[in-house]
């Protein structure tokens, strides 16, 4: 045996055990390699470990993060309480009314199931309200229309939006003597939380919605019917919800009332002649 | 957008609120007295630059002897107030002083400029010494009639609030 020879015997009796465990290695390797190539083999492996996780992490957050939350949350209430109560106005307003429109839909059901015909439908209120039967026929037939709506800031009787099917005097001042008047009325009869509703001239009538910061003028044309009212005040929830959303957006843009970026005239006008525009009362 | 501002005017009756108002929207003057009663609301657009505008919704309050009377409904949401008394009629001024705190305590913190009004009827030199003696201060002598000092100080009002 020569001399290399007996180095590679004596190589091979040394590193045989040191040659498998290698090989061992590297075979746990290549199926570590597979299992992060493969989606699905690593999912399997590491699906189970996140939903641990997640599931810790949900059970802990009401310990951990609720009273933090809780605390900012009464905070900002405590510091915004108006726009709070502004945005929640048209949506308990909303509420309430649908309430109260169903109970009176059931109540007229309940009516209509006793009187047959429409005819004594318009009997039945032309006894109730004293109109002649002739006038309550032409009440049901006429229209009314929105002719102009106003979003009005209610204590300095600022103009903040407008919609016009046509030109009147300039917006800013009728926004300001609405104010006065609606001011000057409520401060008459000396009642605290009562608004001004309704004004009517002629063939207008103008319909003041208030609310906390803010109030809506609708001036519409025409009969101004309950069910009119009702499609009315409808829409000006409705846009009322918009705006208050976007307004909340904004209120919570900063903590610094200065840096608080207002809602802008001309989408809250483009929002008052969409929903207002093709409106049908 | 343009910026709008509420701009109340107060004071005794006939001291000159609605001809300072006229002189400055209209540039005009009548002699002829009549009272306002309740409110009357104009607007003036002012430039301050080009494309820096911004629009005075002036309320004219009628006349009152008594501050105190003023509804508090015409004064919410004010952004700057023009007390408003005529130099020739120490009663309109007699007052002054402790009227200036009823209406600062019912707008707090909200700019106020103290007007003496219809001052092409007087001699000026002996007004302020009248106005010294008596611990008067005033922000702007004004005359509806000739239009003096009018603009000037609705305009100094309006950089104030803007």
């Amino acid at each position: 045996m020569v001399e290399r020879d007996k180095v590679e015997l004596l190589r091979d009796i040394l590193f045989t055990e040191d040659r498998e465990f290698a090989k061992k290695i590297a075979e746990r390797i290549k199926i570590i390699e597979d299992t992060i190539d493969e989606r699905e083999k690593l999912s399997e492996k590491v699906n189970p470990i996140i939903s641990k996780q997640l599931d810790d992490f949900v059970e802990e957050i009401p310990k951990k993060l609720g009273p933090t939350i809780t605390a900012t949350l009464k905070e900002e209430i405590r510091k915004n309480k108006e726009e709070i109560v502004d945005a929640l106005y048209p949506i308990l307003g909303k509420m309430i009314k649908k309430y109260i429109a169903q109970e009176i839909k059931m109540l007229s059901d309940n009516i209509s199931k006793q009187l047959s015909t429409k005819k004594w439908s318009n009997k039945f209120k032309s006894w109730f309200s004293g109109v002649k039967e002739e006038e309550v026929i032409l009440s049901n037939l006429s229209v009314s229309s929105i002719e102009q709506v106003l979003l009005i800031e209610r204590g300095s009787g600022i103009l903040a939006a407008s919609y016009s099917k046509t030109e009147t005097i300039d917006e800013d001042m009728i926004s300001g003597m609405l104010t006065a008047i609606k001011g000057f009325v409520e401060d008459a009869f000396g009642q605290k939380n009562q608004n001004l509703e309704l004004i009517e001239y002629e063939l207008y009538n103008i319909h003041l919605q208030s609310f906390v910061s803010y109030y809506v003028a609708v001036v519409i044309s025409g009969n101004y019917s309950l069910e009119a009212k009702d499609k009315v005040q409808d829409l000006i929830f409705d846009f009322y919800d918009d705006f208050m959303g976007k307004n909340l957006d904004s209120l919570f843009s900063s903590d610094d009332k200065e840096k608080r970026e207002k809602v802008s005239r001309v989408s809250l006008e483009k929002q008052l002649n969409k929903k207002f525009g093709n409106a049908i009362i | 957008m343009q910026l709008s501002k509420k701009i109340v005017v107060l004071g005794h009756f006939g001291v000159g609120k609605t001809s300072l108002i006229r002189r400055f929207v209209e540039n005009s003057f009548s002699d002829n007295y009549k009272v306002s009663i309740g409110v009357h609301i104009t607007k003036k657009v002012v430039e301050f630059e080009v494309e820096d505008t911004m629009s005075l919704i002036l309320w004219d309050l009628e006349g009152t002897d008594d501050i105190k009377t003023i509804r508090d409904a015409y004064l919410l949401g004010t952004h700057g107030v023009v007390f408003v008394f005529d130099v020739t009629r120490p009663s309109t001024f007699q007052l002054l002083n402790s009227d200036l705190d009823i209406v600062k305590a019912k707008l707090p913190k909200t700019p106020l400029f103290v007007v003496g009004n219809k001052v092409d009827l007087v001699v000026v030199s002996e007004l302020e010494t009248l106005f010294k003696n008596n611990n008067i201060k005033t922000n702007f002598l004004t005359s509806a009639k000739t239009g003096e000092t009018v603009e000037q100080m609705f305009l100094e009002l309006a950089k104030l609030i803007k």
